[in-house]
């Protein structure tokens, strides 16, 4: 997953729900050891009773684009997939111009 | 042409002085038969020495080996705290776990026996459910009777296990065929609502696990590990260390997910909520004998007031009547003069 053209990472989930929270911990667990550095990032957890809280997890792209993810039908492939096709496209600007 | 005689020969002249031919692997064979059979492996050797009793799955295996100590894990430390640790760097991981050995010492120097450990996740699921549907018994089955142990006695009946026998039910370790069929078919059937830790059980795991269950050292490791209000990180002036780059920054890529306090899950509130008990477990006692010996004082004053009311009553009256009779005789001087 291309993590570059990251800026900002807003979570809130439950790990006691055995799908959304799995997919957040994922995602976050693919995030680069110098992420912190590099972006804002927001984690909020949920306890067990409100596991079934709808979890968020909104992104922030260094144009300025913001992604809204649903947690509830996508899986972390689905994610990645996303955030790669928005960051090869930046990364292609990157490129031209530089 | 000469005559064609059939000369016939008594038979006891064919077989003569010749034995019947029989031939020699025959012989042997019903040589063989005649002699009472060896016997077959007597029933009472064990095919597995005690030390090494069959495994269902290939012991030699570090999954295997693995398993088996997550399993002695889970059921030696009853408080087990659960992080999920993104990329921290091996930097990051030696400070955090000089930092928590040092603020576990501070609270107990005898008690800080605590272990902090990566785990394989699929691997300590797997010994969960072990752990969590399949009790042995140990006491009641008697391990005293194994058959290779040289402390059973060589009258003591036991029973015959075969290699193909693996699943006896005389190999009740945590790696038996029996365990673990037992704890998949009870994991499907009775899995109790709300007592689950397997959603936890993905991605990147450590274990921060303690030999005892005591609120002080669980206050002590979440100050260090996951600091919030109720449990602040200590300050810069009295621990600099723990405010270097490479702790700050690997701290905040741990995350605390969930604990397990004696076979109950709880969650990040629990957790803190178990941190937070006053006093420890001693702190928990004083405050129940305080209620009870409370109670008890209450109890006594009630039945107590009762005797000391009518004290009371009784005491006014007679005052009240020397009183009186004091006036009397004061009056009765006052006439006389």
């Amino acid at each position: 997953m291309l993590t570059k053209y990251l800026t900002g990472v807003t979570t809130a989930f439950s790990p006691f729900n055995a799908r959304s929270g799995k997919t957040v911990r994922n995602f976050l667990a693919l995030l680069p050891p110098n992420a912190r550095s590099t972006m804002a990032i927001d984690v909020k957890m949920f306890g067990q009773s409100d596991a079934q809280k709808p979890a968020t997890l909104s992104l922030k792209f260094k144009d300025g684009k913001e992604l809204q993810l649903d947690l509830e039908k996508m899986k972390i492939k689905d994610i990645q997939v996303e955030v790669d096709r928005h960051s090869r496209i930046l990364r292609r600007k990157d490129e031209l111009s530089g | 042409m000469p005559p064609r005689l059939r000369f016939r020969l008594p038979s006891s002249q064919v077989g003569g002085g010749r034995a019947p031919y029989v031939c020699i692997q025959c012989r042997h064979a019903s040589l063989a038969s005649t002699i009472t059979p060896a016997p077959t492996i007597h029933p009472t050797i064990a095919h597995y020495p005690p030390n090494q009793p069959p495994s269902h799955k290939p012991p030699e295996y570090r999954k295997s080996q693995l398993h088996r100590q997550y399993q002695s894990l889970l059921r030696s430390s009853p408080l087990i705290l659960i992080f999920q640790h993104n990329n921290l760097k091996a930097t990051e991981w030696t400070g955090i776990r000089r930092e928590l050995s040092n603020a576990l010492r501070k609270v107990d120097v005898e008690l800080a026996k605590d272990g902090k450990e990566i785990i394989q996740t699929g691997i300590l699921a797997s010994a969960l459910k072990v752990v969590e549907f399949w009790e042995p018994k140990y006491e009641a089955d008697g391990q005293a009777a194994h058959p290779a142990s040289p402390a059973t006695d060589t009258s003591t009946a036991v029973q015959d296990a075969r290699p193909d026998d693996a699943a006896e039910p005389i190999y009740t370790h945590g790696l038996s065929r029996l365990a673990w069929s037992t704890a998949s078919r009870n994991a499907k059937t009775t899995r109790p609502p709300g007592s689950d830790l397997t959603p936890l059980l993905s991605g990147p795991l450590a274990l921060l696990t303690f030999p005892t269950t005591s609120p002080q050292h669980l206050a002590a490791a979440l100050s260090i590990l996951a600091p919030t209000k109720e449990f602040p990180a200590p300050k810069r002036k009295v621990n600099a260390a723990y405010h270097e780059k490479a702790v700050q920054d690997g701290i905040a890529k741990l995350m605390l997910l969930g604990a397990r306090v004696e076979g109950r899950v709880m969650d990040m509130a629990g957790t803190r909520w178990v941190g937070g008990i006053k006093g420890g477990m001693e702190g928990l006692r004083a405050q129940l004998v305080g209620m009870l010996s409370g109670v008890g004082a209450q109890v006594t004053t009630i039945l107590e007031a009762a005797g000391r009311t009518l004290w009371v009553t009784v005491e006014g009256r007679r005052g009240m009547l020397e009183d009186e009779e004091k006036a009397k005789d004061k009056s009765g001087e006052q006439k006389v003069e």
